[in-house]
């Protein structure tokens, strides 16, 4: 009995293979006649993420003169109308009834089969499958071009090749875009091409840096300003961030303050870079970045030694403030919407679901975050040593438990209109590009300051997965919630992070120094104590106390 | 029809097909099977006979290399998201 299904599965596995696998192998742009070796380098080093950096094109810019005189005399008889239809329906169906229609039609006028590869015509929209029947056509009725379903590649029977035409192809990435939109997936990876501005700038400049794993470059000891180590392990931190690094050496800040740009943090981070992997190792001195956010957060102005936790989030405050132009010092500085750089990296939501007890109504609101600090100590309410944090999992589990808020803390219920106990449970609604974690090893009251410095591990490799709100909240009983809240879970779901820089506090709360643990390239690791830099390995680095835990998303979405 | 074109069918309706190759597609961007497979092509077209070089013949030469290359974790997830869909469909008609 059982077996029967599996036989089923088996041979539709068969048909699958035969029929779509290799219809994934997508080639790359290629015409016959011309070889295409121009190879341009403008990485400047591995890519790490995948996808976002600067990949190694070919350079796929239209040729001039020949390519396909049928498709040619084509485009100006027929235009982009039939292409546009028969690529909406049958290539990138772009709504439900486009993928009845293509479930129904798309098979072999011959064989009735659905491939391999199979093709329509240009002319009169006949499917004939690649194994001869649409060749068989195309000859009989002289009908010369056909589209591959699979790719929506035109074939042109006169050429016997596939042929491109840019128009073409543009229409068919704009169909692509709203297919994927319709099924909710994700924008699709558009490999870089040089504009021609950057092909002239390219051309002009043909020395291109090439990184090697054992270079050093993008390594630099920072000056100590005297206690400023809490700033130059931040910027560390900032300048080993991948997706950062990418932004700012690809030049793409655009300043807002054109007339005062000395005034402009962004700018000064975007020197900083260039100083970073301008290849020269001696050590920066960092007084006009201090000097500028000393400027622009008051708050921290003065201090003999400050928290390197605190520096990171005025820090980011103020690029924040200086990508959009918000020039006003605090204001208006929601994160909320913003698209700024920092945000798309450094923000992620939080979800927090108040349940009342008495008549269970929940209500959730969605706040922003730039780091997530999490408590090292027993827990206020029982005291119970045994349960006090011995990991980052551990903190992470706890700082998404449902809490009780106890009988001092009643809140007015929306639902039931009357001061009620509840629960509260944090949870993770957007993950951020970068998660930045605080573990609170400070602990300051009235009555006394204290370091905690108990061991806390922590992953080179963390999935965020357990802690996302449609796996961790079990406050709805409701099954319509439960059901919603899985559909909610997007279809391309990879929670996963890797370690990417670790700030370390030494010493006592009076007499401290902070150093930072570094990543460069794919899994180099160093430690930059202000102006020395050492080799370390990872050993060192997940055996080291921790104080800020920088980690960055392995995947990224395309946007 | 046969259970099978049943099932193509329902794969193709449901947009689930679409999905598959999409998640496909950029899990073999980011494993960088992608650039792996360009470079292979660009040897291809190097060393081939410019002239009579085809994208059927770029095809044959470079797709058994390119389907070796495929990781087993992309295989894995991707089988595991097919079977999912065939139990599913397989016991809605059962019932
Ligand atoms: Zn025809
Ligand atoms: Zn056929
Ligand atoms: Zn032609
Ligand atoms: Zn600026
Ligand atoms: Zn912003
Ligand atoms: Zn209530």
């Amino acid at each position: 009995m059982q077996t029967k299904p599996n036989e089923r599965s088996a041979s539709v596995f068969a048909q699958l293979r035969f029929a779509d696998c290799s219809s994934l192998f997508t080639l790359p742009h290629y015409r016959r006649g011309v070889e295409r070796n121009t190879q341009l380098r403008i990485v400047y080093t591995k890519p790490y993420s995948v996808g976002v950096a600067a990949r190694q094109p070919l350079l796929d810019s239209e040729m001039a003169n020949d390519g396909c005189v049928h498709l040619k005399e084509y485009k100006s008889v027929k235009g982009f109308r039939t292409y546009r239809l028969i690529h909406a329906y049958f290539v990138s169906c772009t709504s439900a009834e486009a993928r009845r229609r293509k479930a129904d039609s798309c098979i072999c006028s011959i064989c009735k089969k659905r491939g391999p590869r199979l093709h329509i015509c240009l002319h009169c929209i006949y499917f004939g499958c690649y194994s001869g029947h649409i060749q068989e056509h195309a000859h009989r009725k002289q009908h010369l071009l056909a589209l591959d379903i699979s790719h929506g590649r035109i074939l042109c029977f006169a050429c016997d090749d596939y042929v491109y035409d840019s128009d073409y192809e543009n229409q068919a990435c704009e169909i692509k875009e709203i297919s994927n939109r319709n099924l909710g997936l994700p924008h699709q990876y558009k490999s870089w091409e040089p504009s021609l501005i950057e092909q002239e700038l390219l051309l002009e400049h043909p020395r291109r840096k090439r990184i090697t794993h054992d270079s050093t470059i993008g390594l630099r000891g920072l000056i100590n300003l005297g206690n400023t180590c809490f700033m130059n392990c931040i910027v560390q931190a900032l300048t080993h961030t991948p997706l950062l690094r990418d932004y700012f050496l690809s030049d793409r800040h655009v300043c807002q303050f054109s007339d005062r740009p000395d005034h402009c943090l962004v700018c000064e981070v975007a020197r900083l870079f260039q100083e970073f992997y301008s290849g020269s190792q001696e050590a920066l001195t960092l007084n006009r970045l201090l000097h500028l956010i000393w400027t622009h957060a008051r708050h921290l102005a003065g201090y003999e030694q400050q928290d390197a936790h605190e520096f990171f989030i005025a820090t980011l405050d103020v690029l924040h403030r200086h990508c959009t132009g918000a020039n006003a010092n605090g204001g208006d500085s929601n994160s909320h919407q913003c698209n700024c750089i920092i945000d798309q990296i450094f923000t992620g939501g939080l979800q927090s679901d108040v349940v009342c007890t008495s008549c269970s109504g929940v209500s959730t609101t969605i706040d922003p975050f730039w780091d997530i600090s999490l408590d090292l100590g027993t827990t206020p309410a029982t005291g119970d040593t045994s349960k006090v944090p011995k990991s980052l999992l551990d903190c992470l589990e706890r700082f998404t438990r449902p809490e009780h808020l106890g009988s001092s803390a009643k809140i007015k219920c929306s639902s039931c209109q009357s001061y009620q106990e509840s629960t509260k449970q944090l949870t993770m609604k957007k993950l951020p590009v970068v998660a930045s974690f605080h573990l609170k090893r400070f602990e300051h009251s009235s009555r006394f300051h204290k370091k905690i410095s108990s061991f806390i591990s922590f992953p080179e490799h963390l999935d965020m997965t357990p802690f996302m709100s449609h796996r961790r909240n079990n406050n709805n009983n409701n099954s319509d919630l439960a059901a919603s809240s899985v559909a909610d879970e997007p279809y391309i779901n990879d929670n996963r992070y890797s370690l990417f820089a670790v700030i370390n506090h030494v010493g006592t709360l009076e007499a401290g120094h902070y150093t930072a643990y570094i990543r460069q390239h794919r899994d180099n690791w160093f430690k930059c104590d202000d102006h020395i830099i050492t080799k370390a390995n990872i050993k060192d680095v997940l055996n080291s106390e921790g104080y800020l835990l920088f980690y960055h998303k392995q995947f990224l979405e395309y946007e | 029809m046969k259970e099978e074109d049943v099932l193509t069918a329902k794969m193709i309706e449901s947009g689930e097909l679409n999905r598959w190759k999409e998640l496909l597609r950029l899990r073999l961007t980011e494993c960088g099977w992608r650039d792996q497979v360009r470079l292979l092509c660009r040897d291809a077209i190097k060393q081939g006979n410019l002239e009579e070089m085809t994208v059927d013949q770029l095809n044959n030469e470079v797709t058994p290399k390119a389907r070796q290359l495929v990781p087993d974790a992309v295989k894995i997830e991707l089988l595991t998201k097919i079977k999912t869909f065939l139990q599913e469909n397989t016991l809605q008609e059962s019932q």
